[in-house]
């Protein structure tokens, strides 16, 4: 129980931690090719 | 509001976080800013948004300061499952809305708000009355965020609640007022990074001060046997199924979606979507956890408050600093929502107001971009002032809702049906709205037949719901077969049961209601089938190189359709 417990709360923090990798290394793309085609990011 | 039992800042200490945050925020937007913005850049960037900067301004926006507080009130309510039974939903609400999102994307690429597209096919009556829910949405949305920020300031500083929810309002103003929907994308993305980042500590930082998982495990001692079970009805009946009932309307009436909808590259809407649920999903169920927490170590909130709920567990368990944190962390949360929710409005008093129905076709782009700006001076007032003096807006937020639910059936079914008609339309939605006043209100008594009809009713609105969802994904056969068993299922189940739930009975009646009227007012019409190739050619740019050579909005959509191919 306390195994499942303690995931429980902290499968949040640890996948809100993989989204903000992952959004972090696309925005860096995302600058990336706008630079190359020689456009603005918004 | 002010407390001695929470961690109190200094005046100067709140004033110069507010200051570091919408001072750091406005010098984000100078890099992005032109001299002469154009009118379709402010409403929707340059329709290519990219998949990183898409995705952290839909999660930014979806989370709003009350996601946190009601997460956390849900998980001290309802306890273990109670944090699920928030977010899930609310982040499904992302998820269900991505497959209509791409056909409506599909039928009008340029579009700037949803109200356009319902203009191209059905005319000014269905497409203002898309257009009044999605304002009146995002005013409450601007008031409850505006709100949140006072309600913070006085309860961390002795500063008044008034004064908090001028600093956001004018905070948020300051850095959207000129940029428009490129400075609210461009500053999302970087409120949500520290958001997360502050979430990622903040949550196990808690849960580890208080004792971590061997005392929350002892703690469940302190649970009702309801509170304790994870497949709680209570949880379910009371706060997952409104919820549920809600995802589609929620997001079908909500401008901020549309908008990044139309903004976002084509070819990425899928991954953007999809990571903003996931994104949205962990941080407000992690927040909610603390809801939880406090309820195993048998906390009670202050003064009966369930907001100050997440202050109070971080007062007492963190050092100043994560009180800091926090603060940064609903700020950038309320603030984030009210520069989308600017936007939004200003989207739609130019597009949809200004463009379409003064305008009619032949819009200044420059005259556009004033109207944005004027609208996004006078919502801000408006919100500070309903903010300000505290208003009651229970029978407006009733009535948005009760829209909502009424337009999710006409708005879906007039994209991919061809026989929806703008009368059918309009009528679903307004006799289905009086249905709705009858039964919320209990203007006609809920017993017998009048409570059977009801229920009737609303067994088809869930059947509609459970249909529209499924066809979403899954096609029209499998929908239909999926919305004919809910609703059978609910015909045998919810009879005679469903009425002692109002509030979730009234939602479905509106459902139902505007679903039967619309189809049957379609079924009996002569009107020719519309032609959906029609609309890519009515929704298009107002600025550019056609639209500055003197073309209308459609010639200038049929140019860059060619430009394209």
């Amino acid at each position: 129980m306390t195994i499942l417990f303690g995931f429980y709360v902290l499968i949040w923090p640890a996948l809100t931690l993989g989204v903000l990798v992952l959004i972090c290394r696309a925005v860096l793309l995302d600058r990336r090719q706008a630079r190359k085609e020689n456009r603005e990011l918004v | 509001m002010n407390s001695d039992s929470l961690y109190q800042f200094s005046a100067f200490t709140v004033i110069l976080l507010m200051l570091a945050f919408y001072g750091g925020t406005y010098l984000m937007t100078l890099g992005i800013r032109k001299k002469n913005e154009d009118a379709d850049a402010f409403m929707v960037s340059n329709h290519r948004v990219g998949f990183g900067i898409g995705a952290a301004s839909m999660t930014a926006t979806w989370i709003w300061a009350a996601s946190f507080y009601a997460a956390a009130t849900s998980g001290y309510t309802y306890g273990v499952s109670g944090p699920i039974h928030y977010g899930l939903w609310g982040a499904l609400m992302i998820l269900f809305i991505y497959p209509f999102g791409r056909r409506f994307r599909k039928l009008a690429p340029n579009a700037h708000t949803l109200g356009e597209l319902i203009h191209a096919r059905h005319g000014s009556s269905s497409q203002l009355i898309l257009a009044l829910s999605n304002v009146l949405g995002s005013v409450i949305s601007l008031m409850v965020n505006f709100t949140a920020a006072g309600a913070l300031v006085s309860v961390l500083s002795p500063l008044s609640f008034q004064s908090g929810v001028v600093m956001a309002g004018l905070g948020v103003l300051l850095y959207t007022l000129w940029s428009g929907f490129r400075a609210s994308v461009l500053t999302d993305f970087a409120q949500l990074v520290a958001l997360m980042a502050i979430a990622v500590v903040i949550i196990p930082a808690v849960f580890f001060a208080m004792g971590g998982p061997s005392e929350l495990v002892a703690g469940l001692d302190n649970l009702t046997a309801e509170q304790a079970n994870f497949f709680s009805t209570d949880a379910i009946l009371n706060q997952g199924a409104p919820f549920f009932v809600a995802v589609l309307a929620y997001a079908i009436g909500n401008q901020t979606i549309s908008q990044r909808l139309f903004a976002v590259d084509e070819s990425h809407i899928k991954p953007t979507f999809l990571t903003a649920t996931v994104g949205y999903g962990a941080i407000v169920i992690g927040l909610g956890m603390i809801g939880l927490m406090a309820l195993t170590l048998g906390v009670e909130p202050l003064n009966g408050e369930m907001n100050n709920l997440i202050p109070q567990m971080v007062s007492s368990y963190l050092s100043p600093v994560y009180i800091a944190l926090f603060f940064i962390l609903v700020i950038g949360s309320l603030s984030s929502t009210a520069d989308s929710d600017l936007s939004a409005l200003s989207a739609i008093m130019m597009a949809d107001v200004y463009g379409k129905n003064i305008a009619k076709g032949k819009a200044d782009p420059k005259r556009m971009l004033l109207v944005g700006r004027v609208t996004m001076i006078v919502a801000t007032a408006v919100g500070i002032v309903f903010a300000s003096f505290s208003l009651d807006i229970l029978v407006m937020l009733v009535f948005v809702g009760a829209l909502w639910g009424a337009i999710v059936f006409p708005v879906i079914a007039s994209c991919y049906w061809n026989r929806v008609t703008n009368k059918a339309f309009t009528v679903s939605v307004l006799v289905s709205m009086a249905m709705f006043c009858l039964a919320r209100f209990e203007l006609v008594p809920l017993t017998g037949a009048g409570g059977l009809l009801f229920e009737l009713l609303a067994s088809v609105g869930g059947g509609v719901i459970i249909g529209l969802m499924t066809f979403g994904f899954l096609g029209r056969t499998v929908g239909f077969a999926a919305g004919i068993i809910a609703m059978l299922a609910m015909f045998v189940f919810a009879t005679g049961f469903l009425r002692d739930y109002t509030v979730l009975l009234a939602s479905l009646t509106a459902y139902g209601t505007s679903t039967l009227v619309c189809v049957v007012m379609s079924l009996i019409s002569r009107e020719t089938p519309f032609n959906f190739d029609t609309i890519r050619e009515r929704v298009g740019n107002y600025d550019g190189e056609s639209a500055a050579n003197g073309a209308t909005p459609s010639q200038s959509a049929t140019a860059s359709t060619a430009s394209r191919s």
